[in-house]
C-alpha cells in the first residue's frame, strides 16, 4: 500500500497541537488581524448604510428594471449560496466517506458556509419591493383565511431550502465545536472568558459518556446534512428551470447548479486557505500543500463538470429545436452581453485546466489567483443565467438592458464586508482547526520512521 | 391621529380661542385647573365610577387606552395610514351620488380638430374623457391629446386669477431707445377685476385695436369675437401654428375658394397621400382614422392607400405601400401620376388638353426620379384611373408647406378634379370652418403693431412668441403696443409680455361650442365649477363692451357667456341645424346628445370647376443634397396647448418610440455615410440659422432628408414641459403669404458629442417571429388565415372552468393604427404613474398598455406594424404559479388578477411573463404628484404604493360597474355594456372586448370564427385572452417579400 503523506506536520505532540490551535483565540490580535477587521468592518457599515438606503428609497436604486427584474441581489444570493456549499460538502459528505484529510480544513470551511448562508439569505429578502412585508413568506399561521402562501411557487421552496440549511449547517458547525469550547474553557486564565466559553461548551466534562453520546450527534448531523448539499442548491436552481424564460427553463439546472456550487465553495475555501496559513503561520503544518492539493483537484473536476453543463446547455438549446431557447443561448455567446459569457467561460472552465499540472496543483500564489478567478467566474455564472436570459426574451418590444448602477457595485461589494466581517471575527473567537478532531489522525507516540510498526 | 394634536398643545391657551367672551377671570387668564374643568365637564365617563379612588385609573379605561397606544405605536412603527378624514355633502347636490359617475357631453378642440367627447366626473371633478359615440365625426374615438387634456385642468401651474404687469413701461435712454425689456414681476389683481376692466376699456375706446386668436372652434366663439370687433373696431387675426395656408392659398389658385375642404376617406378605395399626415397630425387625424379604417374592416374590400412619405409619418405607417421621398419630390409625385394618367393613359376629361399636357410634360417619366419601380407607379396610376369619384389624392401639413407648397395643392386639386373626386371625396365650398388662420394674418398684425396702428392687443389661444418664425419682430413690434392683454391660462411665451393677463377658463370649466365641420354644431359644457378666479374670453370682451356700452345688444348686455352661447344658438345654429324644433327642446337635445347636424355635404357636395392655367408655372423644385423636414409630432400636435402634460412626453412617439425629447432624424444612409451612431449630436444648417440635435436613425426615412418635430424647445410652459428639446420652429422661414416649413436646403455637421435618447423600445425587428402576423391582400384572398402559422398545442390538465362570464379581448391590427390614443387612455383611467425620462432610460416605464412598433422588409425602406400590448389575461398565466405569496390569482371569469395588497413584490411573476405586461413600482410614483394633479386620478382604481406589481386588469372596475349596472336593471349583461378604456377611446374600433361565454358578442365572434384571430405566442400555450386579427397589406404582391425583418436590426 502506497504511503501517504502525515496529515499534520512538525512532530507536533499533542499539546502543541492544542497550543497552535489556540493561539489566534488566546493571545492579543496582531496587528494583521486588527487592519483586516476594521476594513472588513467599514465595508460591512457601508453595506449596511447601501441596504437601508435601497430599502428606504425603492429597488430602483439598482439596475433591476423591465425587462431583467431580477439582478444583482438575487444574482449575489445564488453566488453566496453556491459558496456555502463546499463547507457541508468537507465537513459532512467527507466525513462519512472517512476522508480524514478533511478534519483540518472541515472547520473553516463550514464557518465559511454559516457566513455564506447568512450573507445570501438576507438577498431574497431584501429584494423585494416591500421588505418589511418579508414575512408573508413564511406559512405562518394567520387570520386571513385561505390566503396563504403559494406552495407551487419555487420562491417558496426557496425559503424552505435555505432556512433548513442554514439551520442544519449552523447546528452542526456548533456541535462540532462543543469539545474544543471546553478546551478554551479549561485553558482559560479569567472568569468572564471561562464563564463565556463555558456557556458555549454546554457543560462538556469529556467523559466517555460524553464522547460517545457526540460521536453519534455528529454522525447523524453529517447524515442530515448529506442529502442538504444536494438539495438546496437544487431547489434555487428551480426558481429559474420551473419559470418559463428560455435559457432557464432547462432540466440540467439542478446537476449543473450544485456542481457550480461545490466549485465555487472550493475556490473560495482555497482563497480564504491561503490567506489563514498566510495569517496564522502555525497552520501550515496542519493545513498542509496535500490538503491544497486535493482540493485544487476537485476544483479542476468540478470546473470541468459546469464546463460540460455550458456545453450541454448549447446542444439541447439546438436539439429541442425551440427558436426561443436556441436564441437565448446564441445571444449570451454573441449578444450585448457576451463578455459577460466569456469572462465566465474563461474564469470557470479555462483557467482551473492549470491544475492538471501538479507545479501549479502546490503553488500557493498559483492556486490563490486561480481561486479568485474561480470565483469572479461563478458570479459572472449567476449574472449570465440571470440578466442575459432576462433581457432578450420572447418578444423583441420588450428586449432591454440592465442599468448597473452605483448602489448594484455598492451591494455587492459591501456583502464581501458582512462575510469578512464575520469570518474574521471567527479566526480571532473559535478555534479554526478541530482540535478534538485533528489528534486521533496524527501519529504522536508513533515511531515515524518505522512506520509505526514497533508502537 | 391628526385629532389628537390638539391636547399636545399647551394647556395655557384657551381652547375656545375667542377672547372677547369669558365667564371667568380664571379662564381668561387660561388657567389650566379651570380648562380641565371646562373639559371634563360633561365628559365624565360613567365608568369612572369602577374605580375606587379618584386619581386611579378605572380597570376598562386602561385596558382601553394599553390597546389604544399599543395600536398607536404599533401604527407609528410603520407610518403607513396617515389619518385623513372624508366628510359627507352636507348639501347633496342634485344627480351626484357618491361613487357613481355621471357623464358629461362636451367638445374637445386643440386648434385643428375637434371631438366630441362624454367627460366622465365623480363628485364633481372630471377624470377621464371618452368620445362621443353620437357624434358624426369622431364616432366615439379620441386622440391620445384629447385623452391628456383632462391633465392640462389640473395642470398646476395654471394661472389661479388675472394678472398685472408691474413695471410695464418699457425703459427708454435720453435718445428715445428702448434699452432694457420689460421686466416681469406679477400683481395679482385678482378679485377686483373691475378695476383692472376699467382701465382696460379706457385703452380700447382709443380704437386700433386687434385681436389674435388662434383657430375658433365654434359660432359662438366667432360671433363674440365679430361682436366686440363691432364694438370698438377691432380688427381679427386669426393664426394658428398649424394653419392650411398651402391649401387656402391652391383652393384660391384652382377653385377661386378660400375654404377648407372636408374629405371622405370613408368613400376612397384609391387613396394617395403624399407628405399629408392625416392619421396623425394632419387637420382631423381622429376623424379621418376612424373614416379610413372603415373602409379597411373587412380586408376583402379593403381601400388601397399608398404614402408618399418624407418624415416617416403615422400615416405613411399605415400605408400598404409606403414610397420614401423628399420634400423636393412632393410634386414629382402628384403632377407624374397626372402625367401618367392624363398624358400616357389618355384618361380624364383633360386628356387631350393641351395646356394641361404642356404643364406635365416636365414631370414624365416621375417614377425614375423617385428612385421607384415604374410598374408600381403605373398601377397606382390606373388604379386611380379606374376609381374615378372614389380615389382621393391628399398633400398638405407641415410637411408641405414648401416653397411650392401652393403649386402642391392647385396639383391635388387637379388631380382630384380630373378623377372626379372633387365633389365626392373632396367635400370643398365649406369644409372645415374653423381652419381660417393664415400665417399671413400673423405677418399684417406684426406689419400692423410696426406701424403703431395697433394700440390695444388681445391675444387668445395664440403664443406667437414661441410657436412662431416671426417671434422676434413680434417680441420688438409688442413694444409699440399701448396694452397687451392675454387670455392664457399661465405666464407662457407669449403672455409674459402682456400687461394683463386674464386667464380664459380651461375648456372644461366653461361654456362654448363648435362646429368642426360644416353643419355639425356641438356644444362644450362645464364639467367643473372654475377652479380658480378665472373668467372666460368671451365674457372678457362682452365685460368691456358692457362698461364701455358698445356693441350689439346681445352682446353689451348678456350677464353670463353661458347666455351668450345659448343666444347664439337660439338664431344662427337653431336656423341651421334645428329642423324646425323649438328652441328649448332643440337646446336640450344638444346639450343630450352633445351634437346636432350632419356631415351633410349639401353646401359644397357639387364639385369645383378647376381653372386650368392654374397649372401653368409650376416648375419642378431644385432639391438639395439634405432638406429640412419639420412636422408637428403626433402627441403633441404644435406644441403649444399641452406641452406641460406629462403623460404625453411619456408616451412613446408612434414611430419612434422615443419619449421626451425631439431630435433629428436621419436615414440609415446618412448616417452610414456621416458616420453618425443614436444620440450623436449634429448641427443643422437652415440659410443662416442653425440647431444642434441628437441623430435619430430611422430606417425608411429618404436619403436626402432631416426631420426635425416641432412643439418642443418650450421655455414657459411649466416645471414638465420646459427646457425639452428645441424649438425647431425657428427654422422655418417667412416668404410672401407663408411660411416655409420644409423642404429648405440643409447641412448636416456631426459635432462629436453624443446625446442620450430615451426610447421605450430598443429592439425594432421581430427576429422571424410570429409576433405580428401580416399578409397580403391577395394570399389573404386566397387563405384567409394567411401569414398565421398555427402550432398544435395540448394541455395536461383540463383547464379552468368559467361558468358565468368569460372576458376576452380581440386586437385588429388591420385597423391599428398605432396612434396612443388607447394608451392615453389606459394612463388616465388606471392612474399609471409618470417616470420621467431618467427613469426610462432604465427601463422602468409603467405603461399598462403598450404599442410595440416592428420594422419589417428592408430596413432602408423599413415598414411598420404596430401591435397594441396589454395584460393577455391568460388561462394558463404563468405568473400566478410563481407569486410565493398568491398576490396574483386567477378568478372565475378569466381574469388575471392582481393583489396589490398582498403583493411583496419579488418580481416572479415578470421574469416569467413571456409578454412582459407587467410592471413595478420601482419607487414611490404616486406619492410625489404634485397638487392639485392628484385630483385627475380615478377613485375607481387603486393608486399603487413603492414594491408593488402592476398590469392591466381589463379594466376590472368597469366589469364591475357594467354587471352592477346590469344587476340593478334587472337584466341580463349585453354585449357592449361593458368597454375597457382603450377600446372606448380607439378611434378606428380596433378593440374588441367581452364575453367569450356569450356566442354572440363581437368578441367571441372574432375568436372563433374570425380566420384573421391568433394568440401572440400561441406555442407557449399560457391560453391567453387576447387575440389578434392579422394585418393585411394591399399592395398587389404575391407575397410580404420580406421575412419579417431578420435584417431590421437596430436603429
Amino acid at each position: 500500500m502506497m504511503k501517504r503523506n502525515e496529515l499534520v506536520l512538525g512532530d507536533k505532540t499533542y499539546r502543541d497541537v492544542t497550543n497552535d490551535i489556540l493561539k489566534p483565540v488566546e493571545e492579543f490580535p496582531s496587528k494583521g488581524w486588527v487592519g483586516m477587521f476594521l476594513g472588513a468592518k467599514a465595508l460591512f457599515l457601508f453595506y449596511l448604510i447601501s441596504i437601508a438606503v435601497v430599502i428606504g428609497t425603492g429597488m430602483g436604486l439598482l439596475g433591476v428594471n423591465h425587462p431583467i427584474a431580477w439582478g444583482t441581489m438575487i444574482i449575489t444570493f445564488v453566488f453566496w449560496i453556491g459558496i456555502g456549499h463546499a463547507g457541508t460538502l468537507i465537513s459532512a459528505v467527507l466525513f462519512l466517506f472517512r476522508q480524514k484529510w478533511r478534519t483540518s480544513v472541515a472547520r473553516t470551511a463550514e464557518a465559511m458556509t454559516v457566513f455564506a448562508v447568512m450573507t445570501a439569505g438576507l438577498f431574497p429578502l431584501m429584494h423585494t419591493g416591500r421588505p418589511w412585508l418579508d414575512f408573508w413568506l413564511f406559512p405562518y399561521p394567520n387570520q386571513r383565511g385561505p390566503l396563504w402562501t403559494n406552495f407551487r411557487s419555487p420562491l417558496l421552496w426557496d425559503v424552505f431550502a435555505v432556512s433548513t440549511y442554514a439551520t442544519v449547517s449552523m447546528v452542526f458547525w456548533y456541535i462540532g465545536l462543543v469539545p474544543d469550547f471546553a478546551t478554551i474553557r479549561d485553558r482559560a486564565k479569567n472568569k468572564i472568558r471561562q464563564t463565556v466559553y463555558g456557556a458555549l461548551s454546554l457543560g462538556w466534562r469529556g467523559t466517555a459518556k460524553n464522547w460517545s453520546h457526540y460521536e453519534m450527534v455528529y454522525l447523524l448531523l453529517a447524515g442530515l446534512s448529506t442529502p442538504l448539499v444536494l438539495s438546496v442548491h437544487t431547489i434555487v436552481s428551480f426558481d429559474f428551470a420551473v419559470s418559463n424564460v428560455p435559457g432557464w427553463h432547462t432540466t440540467i439546472f439542478p446537476p449543473y447548479f450544485v456542481a457550480g456550487a461545490i466549485f465555487s465553495g472550493f475556490g473560495m475555501v482555497v482563497t480564504l486557505m491561503t490567506l489563514v496559513r498566510i495569517g496564522f503561520p502555525q497552520f501550515k503544518d496542519y493545513v498542509t500543500l496535500d490538503h491544497m492539493e486535493v482540493m485544487n483537484k476537485i476544483i479542476m473536476t468540478t470546473g470541468m463538470l459546469v464546463g460540460y453543463a455550458y456545453g450541454s446547455e448549447f446542444f439541447i438549446a439546438w436539439y429541442s429545436g425551440n427558436a426561443y431557447e436556441k436564441f437565448a443561448f446564441i445571444n449570451r455567446a454573441m449578444g450585448p452581453y457576451a463578455w459577460s459569457y466569456w469572462v465566465m467561460i474563461a474564469c470557470n472552465v479555462v483557467i482551473p485546466q492549470l491544475f492538471w499540472l501538479k507545479k501549479f496543483r502546490r503553488s500557493i500564489p498559483v492556486m490563490f489567483v486561480v481561486s479568485i478567478f474561480v470565483n469572479i467566474g461563478m458570479w459572472f455564472e449567476r449574472f449570465v443565467i440571470t440578466v442575459t436570459s432576462l433581457h432578450r426574451d420572447f418578444l423583441p418590444a420588450n428586449w432591454g438592458m440592465y442599468a448597473w448602477s452605483y448602489w448594484d457595485t455598492a451591494i455587492l461589494l459591501g456583502s464581501f464586508g458582512m462575510f469578512l466581517t464575520l469570518f474574521l471575527l471567527y479566526l480571532r473567537l473559535f478555534p479554526a482547526i478541530a482540535i478534538a478532531e485533528i489528534k486521533p489522525v496524527m501519529f504522536v507516540g508513533k515511531d515515524k520512521k518505522h512506520g509505526g510498526h514497533h508502537g | 391621529m391628526s385629532e389628537s394634536n390638539h391636547d399636545q398643545e399647551t394647556p395655557k391657551v384657551p381652547k375656545e380661542t375667542d377672547n372677547r367672551y369669558w365667564k371667568s377671570l380664571e379662564q381668561w387668564a387660561g388657567d389650566p385647573e379651570f380648562q380641565k374643568m371646562v373639559e371634563t365637564e360633561f365628559q365624565s365617563s360613567p365608568l369612572r365610577e369602577e374605580s375606587s379612588s379618584e386619581e386611579g385609573w378605572a380597570r376598562r379605561e386602561f385596558l382601553k387606552l394599553m390597546g389604544a397606544s399599543l395600536a398607536m405605536t404599533s401604527a407609528a412603527g410603520c407610518m403607513r395610514r396617515p389619518v385623513q378624514k372624508i366628510v359627507p355633502y352636507n348639501k347633496q347636490p342634485e344627480e351626484v351620488t357618491i361613487g357613481v359617475s355621471n357623464y358629461y357631453t362636451s367638445t374637445y378642440f386643440d386648434g385643428a380638430e375637434g371631438l366630441g367627447i362624454l367627460v366622465r366626473t365623480r363628485e364633481g371633478r372630471p377624470l377621464k374623457i371618452e368620445g362621443n359615440p353620437s357624434h358624426p365625426l369622431n364616432k366615439g374615438g379620441t386622440s391620445a391629446r384629447a385623452q391628456a387634456s383632462i391633465l392640462s385642468l389640473y395642470d398646476p401651474e395654471r394661472l389661479q386669477g388675472p394678472k398685472r404687469l408691474l413695471q410695464n413701461a418699457p425703459q427708454k435712454n435720453v435718445k428715445g431707445e428702448i434699452t432694457r425689456e420689460r421686466r416681469m414681476s406679477y400683481d395679482s389683481v385678482n378679485t377686483v377685476y373691475q378695476e383692472a376692466d376699467e382701465a382696460i376699456v379706457k385703452v380700447l375706446k382709443k380704437g386700433n385695436v386687434a385681436v389674435l386668436t388662434g383657430h375658433l372652434p365654434g359660432p359662438s366663439n366667432r360671433q363674440v369675437v365679430a361682436d366686440f370687433a363691432q364694438a370698438f373696431g377691432a380688427t381679427h387675426y386669426v393664426w394658428e401654428p398649424l394653419s392650411y395656408d398651402d391649401i387656402i392659398e391652391g383652393g384660391k389658385a384652382a377653385y377661386g375658394d378660400a375654404s377648407v375642404p372636408y374629405y371622405r376617406f370613408d368613400k376612397a378605395k384609391v387613396i394617395v397621400s403624399v407628405d399629408c399626415d392625416f392619421i396623425g397630425t394632419w387637420m382631423a387625424p381622429t376623424t379621418f382614422s376612424h373614416q379610413f379604417t372603415s373602409m379597411r374592416k373587412d380586408p376583402k374590400t379593403m381601400s388601397k392607400y399608398v404614402a408618399f412619405d418624407s418624415n416617416y409619418s403615422l400615416a405613411g405607417a399605415n400605408a400598404d405601400v409606403r414610397v420614401r421621398i423628399k420634400p423636393s419630390q412632393q410634386l414629382d409625385v402628384v403632377l407624374g401620376l397626372a402625367h401618367e394618367i392624363i398624358v400616357k393613359k389618355s384618361q380624364t376629361r383633360f386628356a387631350g388638353n393641351a395646356s394641361v399636357k404642356s404643364a406635365l410634360e416636365p414631370f414624365a417619366g416621375a417614377a425614375g426620379k423617385l428612385g421607384i419601380d415604374a410598374a408600381l407607379f403605373e398601377r397606382l396610376a390606373s388604379d386611380l384611373a379606374a376609381n374615378r369619384g372614389s380615389s382621393l389624392i391628399v398633400a398638405g401639413g407641415m410637411v408641405a408647406q414648401t416653397a411650392h407648397a401652393r403649386d402642391l395643392q392647385v396639383a391635388v386639386n387637379f388631380l382630384n378634379s380630373a378623377l372626379e373626386n372633387d365633389g365626392s371625396t373632396v367635400v370643398g365650398g365649406a369644409g372645415m370652418r374653423s381652419l381660417t388662420g393664415s400665417q399671413a394674418a400673423l405677418e399684417n398684425l406684426i406689419e400692423a403693431m410696426e406701424a403703431g396702428k395697433v394700440t390695444t392687443l388681445i391675444i387668445h389661444r395664440a403664443n406667437p412668441v414661441y410657436a412662431s418664425v416671426y417671434a422676434d419682430r413680434f417680441v420688438k413690434a409688442l413694444r409699440k403696443v399701448e396694452l397687451v392683454i392675454s387670455t392664457a391660462d399661465r405666464v407662457d411665451e407669449t403672455s409674459r409680455y402682456a400687461d394683463y393677463i386674464m386667464p380664459d377658463h380651461h375648456p372644461m370649466e366653461g361654456w362654448g361650442d363648435g362646429e368642426f365641420a360644416a353643419g355639425v354644431f356641438a356644444i362644450q359644457q362645464p364639467t367643473i365649477r372654475p377652479m380658480y378666479d378665472t373668467r372666460s374670453f368671451g365674457l372678457t370682451l362682452m365685460t368691456w363692451g358692457y362698461i364701455a356700452d358698445q356693441g350689439p345688444k346681445d352682446f353689451k348686455s348678456l350677464e353670463t357667456y353661458y347666455d351668450y352661447v345659448r343666444s347664439v344658438w337660439r338664431g344662427d345654429v337653431l336656423a341651421k341645424a334645428g329642423k324646425g324644433k323649438s328652441f328649448d327642446a332643440f337646446w336640450d337635445e344638444a346639450l343630450q346628445n352633445g351634437v346636432v347636424g350632419d356631415t351633410n355635404p349639401a353646401n359644397g357636395g357639387s364639385a369645383r370647376s378647376f381653372k386650368v392655367d392654374a397649372l401653368s408655372g409650376i416648375k419642378r423644385p431644385a432639391g438639395g443634397e439634405y432638406e429640412l423636414v419639420l412636422y408637428p409630432t403626433v402627441l403633441f400636435g404644435d406644441g403649444t396647448t399641452l406641452a406641460n402634460v406629462s403623460w404625453l412626453h411619456e408616451t412613446p412617439d408612434p414611430i419612434t418610440k422615443i419619449v421626451w425629447d425631439n431630435y433629428a432624424s436621419v436615414s440609415i444612409g446618412t448616417a452610414e455615410k456621416l458616420k453618425l451612431k443614436q444620440g450623436d449630436m449634429i448641427e443643422i444648417k437652415v440659410g443662416e440659422k442653425t440647431a444642434k440635435l441628437p441623430t435619430h436613425i430611422q430606417p425608411g426615412l429618404h436619403d436626402g432628408v432631416v426631420a426635425v418635430a416641432v412643439g418642443y424647445g418650450r421655455t414657459h410652459a411649466g416645471k414638465v414641459g420646459n427646457g425639452i428639446g428645441l424649438n425647431a420652429y425657428t427654422l422655418a422661414t417667412p416668404v410672401k403669404n407663408g411660411v416655409v416649413f420644409s423642404g429648405q436646403p440643409a447641412t448636416i455637421t456631426k459635432t462629436g458629442s453624443n446625446y442620450r435618447l430615451a426610447a421605450t423600445q430598443a429592439h425594432h425587428s421581430m427576429e422571424g417571429r410570429q409576433i405580428v402576423a401580416e399578409a397580403t391582400l391577395k394570399q389573404y384572398l386566397k387563405n384567409e388565415s394567411a401569414g398565421i402559422h398555427k402550432h398544435a398545442v395540448f394541455s395536461l390538465w383540463s383547464g379552468h372552468a368559467y361558468n358565468g362570464h368569460k372576458w376576452g379581448m380581440a386586437v385588429d391590427l388591420n385597423t391599428c393604427t398605432g396612434c396612443a390614443a388607447c394608451q392615453v387612455a389606459c394612463q388616465s383611467e388606471n392612474n399609471i404613474p409618470v417616470v420621467g425620462k431618467k427613469y426610462v432610460l432604465q427601463g422602468r416605464e409603467m405603461h399598462w398598455l403598450r404599442i410595440d412598433r416592428y420594422y419589417t422588409g428592408d430596413p432602408v425602406n423599413a415598414q411598420v406594424v404596430f401591435q397594441p400590448v396589454m395584460c393577455q389575461q391568460c388561462d394558463n398565466a404563468p405568473c400566478e404559479t410563481v407569486c410565493p405569496v398568491l398576490a396574483t390569482v386567477h378568478t372565475s371569469e378569466g381574469l388575471n388578477d392582481m393583489v396589490y395588497n398582498r403583493c411583496v413584490g419579488t418580481r416572479y411573476c415578470s421574469n416569467n411573463c413571456p409578454y412582459k405586461v407587467r410592471r413595478f413600482n420601482w419607487f414611490n410614483f404616486t406619492k410625489n404628484i404634485e397638487k392639485p394633479l392628484h385630483l385627475a386620478l380615478n377613485p375607481d382604481v387603486t393608486v399603487r404604493s413603492r414594491g408593488v406589481m402592476e398590469k392591466c386588469t381589463f379594466c376590472v372596475h368597469r366589469i364591475k360597474a357594467g354587471k352592477a349596472q346590469a344587476s340593478l336593471e334587472k337584466r341580463e349583461l349585453k354585449d357592449g355594456d361593458i368597454k375597457t378604456a382603450c377600446q372606448q377611446a380607439c378611434p378606428t374600433g380596433g378593440i374588441v372586448f367581452g364575453d367569450l361565454n356569450d356566442p354572440n358578442s363581437e368578441v367571441a365572434k372574432a375568436f372563433k370564427t374570425n380566420k384573421r384571430a391568433y394568440a401572440l405566442l400561441e406555442e407557449f400555450h399560457a391560453a391567453p385572452a387576447v387575440r389578434y386579427l392579422s394585418k393585411i397589406r394591399n399592395n398587389d404582391q404575391e407575397t410580404l417579400g420580406n421575412d419579417h425583418g431578420h435584417k431590421g436590426g437596430h436603429a
